[in-house]
């Protein structure tokens, strides 16, 4: 198994169901790109960091047998630069459940204040808008968490 | 069939967001992009391959790529094959480190000052193969290089044919004419990077040179000389013009 993200298993310290899956587009043409993986890091970084993983698109592509593995094991939240949606379109056909499809240009039409600019390095404005998507992928996860466990009468 | 750009190189990096390896291969490959060669290069976007990004696919299929890796897996070296044409060129972040003793990238959303070295190190590798392939020439219906071994002998000819600067610098050897692969590029990358001439030449410009050129063991010494000379008549050149 990689060292590198845990397919089928529980959070790292703790019992529990697989941790959830975050996949970013991987795209380095466009600033909503960097959005994505900036999102995707401070989810599973700083935000929740025991129950979720960050799943790399280009294993998914090659077909990587723990990549995919890993997206069958547990629910995925794709975050996509363009419409073109390259992290949904591959988790699906890797196998995976899209929980949540997050394009990040629909995303900003509802935060305009925060406009992203720059790829290698994001302004403030696309670094803001990264964490507030963090932020609602946070909250799904904490939705999903919440309906996996058991019911207590 | 899409409406393919002249004379470009695609960049494929894996981009891998769990590696600091990956993180470097998206900085170097920005940086060719961006600031080293951007009107000879375009992007490749990895998982629009098997998204079905057919200008991609196509693009990598009739036109040179360089793919970059940040592991042995070699995500974007196999899928661009896998998925369009097996690679010009094909890079790997431990590769350059090692050959270039650097420590070791560290950090994936903040990478780190080695992280940083070795991605300018990979960048400065691209960007003299880009000049490479620009210089050979290229068969679109094959997806490869014509020619490869006239090519190598007789460069500057096919250099010529697309207008695609001076790829390689002739030096007399001992009363002999040798062609260096890449030398004005790897020079101009080594002054952009504040080296300068007034001592031996610096160790990073023969090992680049060696990169791209089979030196043979009898002509290292001569190389040295030759590779010496030249990039002290580049330096002479650059401080002439600045002072004008």
């Amino acid at each position: 198994m990689s060292e590198r993200f845990e397919a089928g298993k529980a959070g790292k310290g703790r019992a529990g169901p697989p941790r959830l899956c975050v996949v970013p587009c991987s795209g380095i043409g466009k600033s909503y790109g960097s959005v994505t993986r900036e999102a995707a890091y401070v989810v599973t970084e700083e935000l929740r960091p025991e129950a979720t993983q960050i799943v790399p698109l280009s294993l998914l592509v090659l077909g990587d047998a723990d990549a995919q593995a890993a997206v069958r094991a547990a629910p995925v939240i794709t975050l996509d630069g363009c419409k073109l949606a390259c992290a949904s379109i591959n988790v699906r056909q890797a196998g995976g459940v899209v929980a949540q499809e997050v394009v990040v240009l629909d995303f900003y039409r509802q935060h305009r204040d925060l406009k992203p600019q720059g790829i290698a390095e994001l302004n403030e404005g696309g670094l803001a808008l990264a964490r507030a998507l963090a932020e609602e992928i946070a909250a799904t996860c904490d939705g999903l968490e919440a309906a996996e466990e058991p019911q207590h009468a | 069939m899409p409406s393919l750009p002249q004379r470009k190189v695609g960049i494929v990096a894996c981009s891998g967001e769990e590696l600091p390896e990956g993180t470097v291969t998206r900085l170097a490959a920005l940086k060719v992009l961006e600031e080293l060669r951007p009107a000879q290069t375009v992007t490749i976007c990895l998982p629009l391959f098997l998204a079905g990004g057919e200008g991609d696919r196509a693009f990598a299929k009739f036109y040179p790529t360089i793919a970059v890796d940040g592991c042995e897996k070699r995500c974007a070296a196999r899928a661009t094959e896998l998925y369009s044409n097996k690679p010009a060129a094909s890079f790997l972040v431990d590769d350059i480190v090692t050959q270039r003793d650097l420590a070791r990238p560290q950090g994936l959303r903040r990478p780190s000052a080695a992280s940083r070295a070795a991605a300018d190190a990979l960048a400065e590798v691209i960007a003299v193969e880009v000049d490479r392939l620009l210089a050979v020439r290229w068969s679109r219906s094959q997806g490869a290089i014509l020619e490869a071994e006239d090519a190598s002998q007789g460069v500057s000819t096919a250099a010529c044919a697309c207008g695609s600067g001076i790829p390689v610098t002739t030096v007399q050897l001992d009363g002999r004419s040798v062609q260096i692969m890449a030398l004005a590029p790897i020079l101009e990358f080594a002054y952009g990077q504040g080296l300068r001439a007034g001592g031996p030449v610096p160790g990073q410009i023969m090992e680049t040179v060696r990169m791209y050129n089979e030196i043979p063991a009898e002509d290292d010494a001569l190389w040295a000389q030759a590779v010496s000379l030249a990039w002290q008549e580049y330096c002479t050149g650059r401080e002439v013009t600045h002072g004008a």
